[in-house]
């Protein structure tokens, strides 16, 4: 069963296309970041799929459900919106109160510890930090045991340590066997966390693919020294075939180099091929 | 998941962050008595024949007060809240938070009627049996039903800001209209003229007559006022829902 799925699927505010005509499916557990920038439509993709916005054509199923189904939301975790949590209440009472929705749950201390948040349980979340706060919002999205999780930037106004505190969970929960989509626009989060990568770019999928394949498919740089000693590089799409044209030529060339681009050159060029 | 277990902790969870906001609850609670007091209780005490008048005008008081505010403000806010949002990805059907939202007001409610019901009674002379509070709270529950709906419709229309001074408009001139403060013999004549008019006259032509049984005549004006915000709410909630959850 597809955990998801969506199928031709756009959608528009009045004159502004926000996703167009977008497939994917999504069959198997792992993390999967969906990449691109703002309004690149990876927000309202996660809105359809959590059921709180109807595609205007196309079908969008999570498994094999239409997400406005109620029964399907025993199955996905999503965070709220930090600014959104109860002042009033505490961390513990939050997280108790979303984990006896589910069918099955975490148990609340554990997931308290798991994600740092164990000292600050009798706390009203009113008086979090916003890096606390944030750790709160994200153990609401795991607490249920959902299969799939659907993280919009899971990591933004977390320090480095919390931030890779939030990739290991996040890695080990993939590795369970649950399935996370998360977007973001940092390259190195995908890179990180993602088996799959999907780059979005005008409410359109410009590429899908691992991390190496997004990267091997831009372009390369052939570099060398020719026989009068000036430098020459090449910018190409296909460095093999440069490669070999220039080992036939039989000119001299010394200090040959190939650099592959780094995910973040790749992905923006991507950008810039699509404008 | 049980519905009801969730539920229970719903209402929990709403009675408890009122009950940490003691600045706001207890305000808003005891304002109907304090009006009592200030206003009404010298003629309650001088006028027996009038005092289970008054103390009924002032339980419509606390009732419609805390349904325009509950309902209405409280909508208001809630819906542009991202809490909202999520609570609507959780597995708990939406509307569950809508039901323990009415439990939750009718308590608030219960309260805020019970001190005008305290003052009243230590301070003067007015008792109503048993069998008679029945019908009083019986013709209360009904009569409220159409005030959430207003709430509702304030709530579906109106920003979280504009909600506050929109609510407490409709709560004061209504309440002055329907002679809930003074008596409408003793209304200004252009009050006078509309009085008869208002869904707060016959909320309280319904509880004036309470003790005696159920009057059919507020009951079914009520009713036609109860569709008519029912009408304006749902319009709201659809252009609510239409323009946020797409």
């Amino acid at each position: 069963m597809n955990s998801i799925e969506l199928c031709d699927v756009t959608k528009r505010f009045g004159a502004m296309t926000a996703v167009d005509r977008v497939s994917l499916i999504i069959d198997e557990p792992g993390v999967v970041a969906m990449l691109g920038p703002n309004g690149a439509g990876k927000t309202t993709t996660i809105d359809m799929l959590l059921g709180l916005r109807r595609p205007t054509s196309g079908s969008v199923r999570i498994f094999g459900i239409d997400p406005s189904v109620a029964r399907v939301r025993e199955r996905i975790g999503c965070a709220p919106q930090q600014s959104g949590v109860p002042e009033s209440l505490r961390v513990r009472e939050i997280l108790e109160f979303v984990a006896q929705q589910y069918p099955r749950a975490f148990d609340v201390s554990q997931t308290l510890s798991d994600f740092g948040l164990t000292q600050y349980a009798r706390r009203q979340a009113g008086v979090l930090s916003g890096g606390e706060l944030r750790r709160l919002t994200l153990a609401l999205a795991f607490i249920g045991m959902p299969d799939l999780v659907m993280l919009d930037e899971p990591t933004n106004g977390l320090d480095l340590e919390a931030r890779r505190g939030v990739w290991d969970y996040i890695r080990a929960y993939a590795a369970g066997g649950g399935t996370v989509l998360l977007t973001t626009h940092h390259m190195e989060e995908a890179e990180a966390l993602a088996s799959r990568i999907v780059v979005l770019n005008n409410g359109r999928i410009v590429r899908d693919g691992s991390a190496q394949e997004i990267r091997r498919s831009g372009t390369r740089r052939v570099s060398y020294v020719d026989s009068s000693g000036s430098k020459i590089v090449l910018s190409t799409d296909d460095s093999d075939t440069v490669v070999r044209e220039l080992v036939r030529s039989d000119v001299a060339f010394s200090d040959l180099c190939v650099t592959g681009q780094s995910l973040e050159d790749a992905i923006l060029s991507l950008f810039e091929e699509a404008v | 998941m049980s519905t009801l277990r969730v539920a229970g902790s719903s209402i929990r969870l709403q009675l408890l962050e009122l009950a940490r906001r003691p600045s706001f609850v207890v305000p808003t609670m005891g304002f109907p008595a304090l009006f009592f007091t200030l206003f009404d209780l010298q003629y309650a005490r001088a006028y027996p024949h009038v005092a289970g008048g008054m103390l009924l005008s002032y339980i419509a008081f606390a009732i419609i007060g805390v349904t325009l505010f509950q309902f209405g403000i409280g909508v208001a806010v809630d819906r542009t809240l991202p809490w909202e949002r999520y609570l609507r990805t959780l597995p708990a059907p939406i509307w569950l938070r809508f039901a323990s939202r009415i439990v939750v007001a009718a308590l608030f409610a219960l309260c805020s009627a019970a001190f005008v019901v305290i003052v009243a009674t230590a301070a003067t002379s007015v008792r109503f049996t048993p069998g008679e509070w029945l019908f009083i709270a019986a013709c209360a529950l009904l009569g409220a039903i159409p005030f959430v709906l207003f709430g509702l419709a304030i709530g579906y229309w109106t920003s979280p800001k504009a909600a506050v001074p929109i609510a407490n408009i409709f709560y004061l001139l209504l309440s002055f209209a329907g002679g809930l403060w003074l008596p409408p013999s003793m209304l200004p004549d252009f009050a006078k003229a509309i009085s008869p008019y208002t869904p707060t006259r016959q909320f309280a032509d319904l509880l004036w007559n309470a003790p005696h049984g159920f009057s059919p005549a507020p009951l079914a004006a009520l009713a036609g006022f109860a569709l008519l915000f029912a009408a304006i709410a749902a319009a709201g909630y659809r252009r609510d829902r239409a323009t946020r959850f797409a």
